[in-house]
C-alpha cells in the first residue's frame, strides 16, 4: 500500500517537473540553446500569483491567468531582445552561439533574482491555496486538494500543448523550424514568430508551475534555482529537445525521488537525479528518447 | 645564438597581454605601501581570490570554449578538501593545501571524461546541476561537514599583509602557468577546438583529451583558490559554492574580456572593488553586474580589454603609421 501511495505521489511531483522541463526542451528543440533563466520564469509566476492574490484580494483562480500572462510576457521579452540576435543579422554568430546563449541567459537569471530581491525583498511569502480542501481520500489514496488540482491543471496544460503542436498551423510551423530552420524559412514560415511562440509557451508553463506551487514553496527570489536544476537534469535524461522524452523523464525522476526519500535517505533525495544523470551520460548519452546528434 | 621562434600574431598578442598582466600584478604589489587599512587589504585579498577563479574559468571558457557553470562549486570543493582533512584527521596545511588542488582536479577528470564526450550545452547543464546538488549534500551532511556552520581551517599565515602577498604570489603563479600553457601547442589546440570542434578533430587533434585537460586544470585552479581562501577566512562554508558566486566570476571575465590573459584580472579587480562601493549605495551591486554581463555579451564581446585595445589601435592609426 505504501508503495502504491509513493508511486502516485511521485507521479504528481513528476508532473510539476514536467511543466518546467517541457518548456526547456521546446526551446532547445527550436534554437539548440539552453535557457538558464528558466527557473526565474517559474519564480515570476509564483510571485505574480501570490502578489495579485494577496495584494488585490482577487480569488486565487483569477490570479492564475495573471501568472500565465506574466510568464508569456517575460518569455516574449527574452526572445525579442536577447535571443533574436542569435538568428537575425549576424552571419558570424554561428560560431559564438553557445557562448552568447549561456552567458546572456545566465546573466538574465542573476539580474531577475537580484531585481526581485531588491524590489520585493528577500523574505519568502506565502501563496494562497487554490483549493483549501483538507486531506481527502480518493479510493485508497490520501491527498491534499491543492496537489490534486495541480496535477489536473498540469495534465490539461500538457495535453493542450501536445494538441497545439501536433494539430494547429502554428504548432506545425514550430515543428518545421525545429527540424530545419533554413528549410522552414524557405518554405515561407516566419521562423522568428515560431521562436517567439515557443518562448512564450515555455514562459507560461513555467509560470503556471510556479503559481500552482506557490502555497508550498513560499516564493522567494531564489526559489527558481532548484526546480530549474531539476529540469536541466530531466532534459538531459529525456534527450535534449525531445518533448515526450522530457515528460517521461520528469515522471521517472518524480517516482525515483519519492521512493528514494523513503527507502534510501530523505536528506539526499536531491542527489538521485544527479546519479541518474551521470548514469545516462555514461550509458546512453543521447538520452532516453534523443536521437544521436547529426551534423551536416 | 639559438634561433628565436618565428613571431606570429598568437604569441605576440599573448606576450603583450602577459606584460600587461604583470604590470597589473606589479601595481598590486605596491598597493600595501599606500593603503594601510586592513579593510581595503581584505577587499583586495578577496578580489584576488576571485581573480584566481576568473583566470581558471577563462582558460576553460574563453580559450577552449567550454562553459562550466561551477567555478565556485570547485572552489568550495577545494576548501572542503583542506577543511575536512584538518577537521577529521588534524592534517597540517602542507598536506591539506595540495589536496585542495588534487581533489577538485580528480573530480574534474571524472566529470570531464563523462560529459565532455558531448559538445554543446551539456557541460553547462551538468556542471550547474552538479554545483547545486553538491552544495546541498555538503549542507545536509551535518555529521560529516557540520552543515551550514562550516568548518574551521587553520591559518596559513597571520596578518593581513602576509596573506596579501601570499595571494598575490599565487595569483602571479597562476597567470604565469596559464601563459606558459597557452604558448605550448596545447594553447593553439584549445583555441582551434573553441573555434571549430569538428574542424579541429579533422586535423587530428584529440578533442576529448584536450578539452578534459583544460577542464581539469581549470577545476584545480579554482579548487586551490578555495583552499587558500579557507586559510585566509579560517572558515569554509557551503556559501562558497553559491550560484551567485559563480555569477560573479562570470561577470568578471565577461566584463574584463573573455579569451584574453589580462581581461579576467582587470575584471576581477574592477568588479569586486566596485561591488564594495555599490553595496553602500544600497546593495545594487549584483543588479548592475548582471545587467553589464548582458550588455557586454550583446554588444562588446571582447570586454573592457577589447575596448581599450580598439581605442589604442585607432589612436595609433590616426597618428599615421606607415
Amino acid at each position: 500500500m505504501l508503495a502504491l501511495d509513493l508511486f502516485v505521489n511521485g507521479l504528481i511531483i513528476g508532473l510539476y517537473y514536467a511543466l518546467m522541463a517541457v518548456g526547456l526542451a521546446m526551446i532547445f528543440g527550436i534554437l539548440k540553446i539552453v535557457n538558464f533563466a528558466h527557473g526565474e520564469f517559474y519564480m515570476i509566476g509564483a510571485y505574480t500569483y501570490t502578489l495579485i492574490a494577496l495584494g488585490l484580494g482577487v480569488p486565487p483562480w483569477l490570479a492564475l491567468p495573471a501568472a500565465a500572462l506574466a510568464g508569456a510576457l517575460i518569455g516574449w521579452a527574452t526572445e525579442r531582445w536577447l535571443m533574436r540576435p542569435l538568428y537575425t543579422g549576424y552571419g558570424s554568430w554561428g560560431l559564438m552561439k553557445d557562448e552568447y546563449a549561456v552567458v546572456v541567459t545566465f546573466g538574465l537569471s542573476l539580474l531577475l533574482i537580484n531585481l526581485f530581491d531588491k524590489v520585493i525583498g528577500p523574505y519568502p511569502m506565502r501563496g494562497p491555496a487554490l483549493w483549501d480542501a483538507p486531506r481527502l481520500s480518493i479510493g485508497p489514496f490520501m491527498m491534499s486538494g491543492q496537489k490534486l488540482i495541480t496535477a489536473a491543471v498540469a495534465i490539461i496544460l500538457m495535453v493542450s500543448l501536445a494538441l497545439f503542436i501536433k494539430r494547429s498551423l502554428w504548432g506545425r510551423q514550430i515543428q518545421a523550424v525545429a527540424q530545419n530552420r533554413l528549410g522552414a524559412s524557405i518554405a515561407g514560415i516566419d521562423t522568428a514568430r515560431a521562436s517567439s511562440i515557443v518562448f512564450m509557451a515555455s514562459g507560461v508553463l513555467a509560470a503556471i508551475a510556479g503559481a500552482l506551487l506557490a502555497p508550498v514553496i513560499n516564493p522567494a527570489p531564489d526559489v527558481g534555482i532548484f526546480p530549474a536544476v531539476k529540469s536541466y537534469v530531466i532534459v538531459v535524461i529525456g534527450g535534449m529537445g525531445s518533448i515526450p522524452g522530457s515528460i517521461i523523464a520528469a515522471l521517472l525522476l518524480g517516482v525515483l525521488e519519492s521512493f528514494g526519500a523513503v527507502y534510501l535517505s530523505y536528506d539526499y533525495r536531491d542527489t538521485y537525479g544527479l546519479v541518474l544523470l551521470i548514469l545516462i551520460l555514461l550509458l546512453r548519452p543521447q538520452g532516453l528518447f534523443g536521437e544521436r546528434a547529426r551534423e551536416v | 645564438m639559438p634561433a628565436r621562434p618565428h613571431p606570429n600574431l598568437h604569441t605576440s598578442k599573448l606576450r603583450s597581454e602577459f606584460l600587461l598582466s604583470l604590470a597589473i600584478l606589479g601595481a598590486l604589489a605596491m598597493v600595501p605601501l599606500l593603503v594601510q587599512s586592513n579593510y581595503w587589504l581584505g577587499v583586495l585579498i578577496v578580489s584576488m581570490y576571485f581573480a584566481m577563479m576568473a583566470c581558471g574559468w577563462n582558460l576553460l571558457a574563453g580559450y577552449a570554449g567550454q562553459f562550466s557553470l561551477a567555478p565556485a562549486a570547485f572552489a568550495m570543493l577545494g576548501g572542503y578538501s583542506t577543511g575536512l582533512l584538518a577537521y577529521h584527521l588534524d592534517a597540517p596545511l602542507w598536506i591539506g593545501l595540495p589536496m585542495s588542488i588534487i581533489m577538485p582536479g580528480l573530480v574534474g577528470l571524472v566529470l570531464g571524461r563523462i560529459v565532455l564526450r558531448l559538445s554543446g550545452a551539456y557541460l553547462a547543464l551538468t556542471t550547474l546541476s552538479f554545483a547545486e546538488i553538491i552544495r546541498l549534500v555538503i549542507y545536509n551532511s551535518i555529521d560529516f561537514t557540520r552543515g551550514d556552520q562550516g568548518l574551521n581551517v587553520p591559518a596559513l599565515y597571520d596578518g593581513r599583509i602576509g596573506n596579501y602577498y601570499i595571494f598575490l604570489g599565487v595569483l602571479t603563479l597562476i597567470v604565469g602557468l596559464i601563459y606558459w600553457l597557452l604558448r605550448l601547442p596545447l594553447g593553439r589546440f584549445l583555441q582551434a577546438i573553441r573555434d571549430d570542434e569538428i574542424g579541429a578533430a579533422s586535423r587530428g587533434i584529440d578533442v576529448l583529451r584536450y578539452k578534459t585537460i583544460a577542464f581539469i586544470i581549470s577545476c584545480a585552479i579554482c579548487g586551490f583558490a578555495g583552499g587558500l581562501y579557507g586559510t585566509f577566512a579560517r572558515l569554509v562554508s557551503p556559501e562558497l559554492g553559491l550560484i551567485a558566486q559563480t555569477g560573479l566570476v562570470i561577470a568578471m571575465v565577461v566584463i574584463g574580456g573573455m579569451g584574453t590573459l589580462a581581461g579576467p584580472l582587470i575584471g576581477a579587480m574592477l568588479v569586486y572593488t566596485a561591488s564594495e562601493f555599490l553595496r553602500d549605495v544600497g546593495g545594487i551591486q549584483m543588479i548592475v553586474f548582471a545587467a553589464l554581463v548582458i550588455i557586454f555579451a550583446r554588444f562588446f564581446r571582447e570586454g573592457l580589454w577589447g575596448l581599450l585595445r580598439r581605442v589604442a589601435v585607432r589612436r595609433a592609426a590616426s597618428k599615421g603609421t606607415p
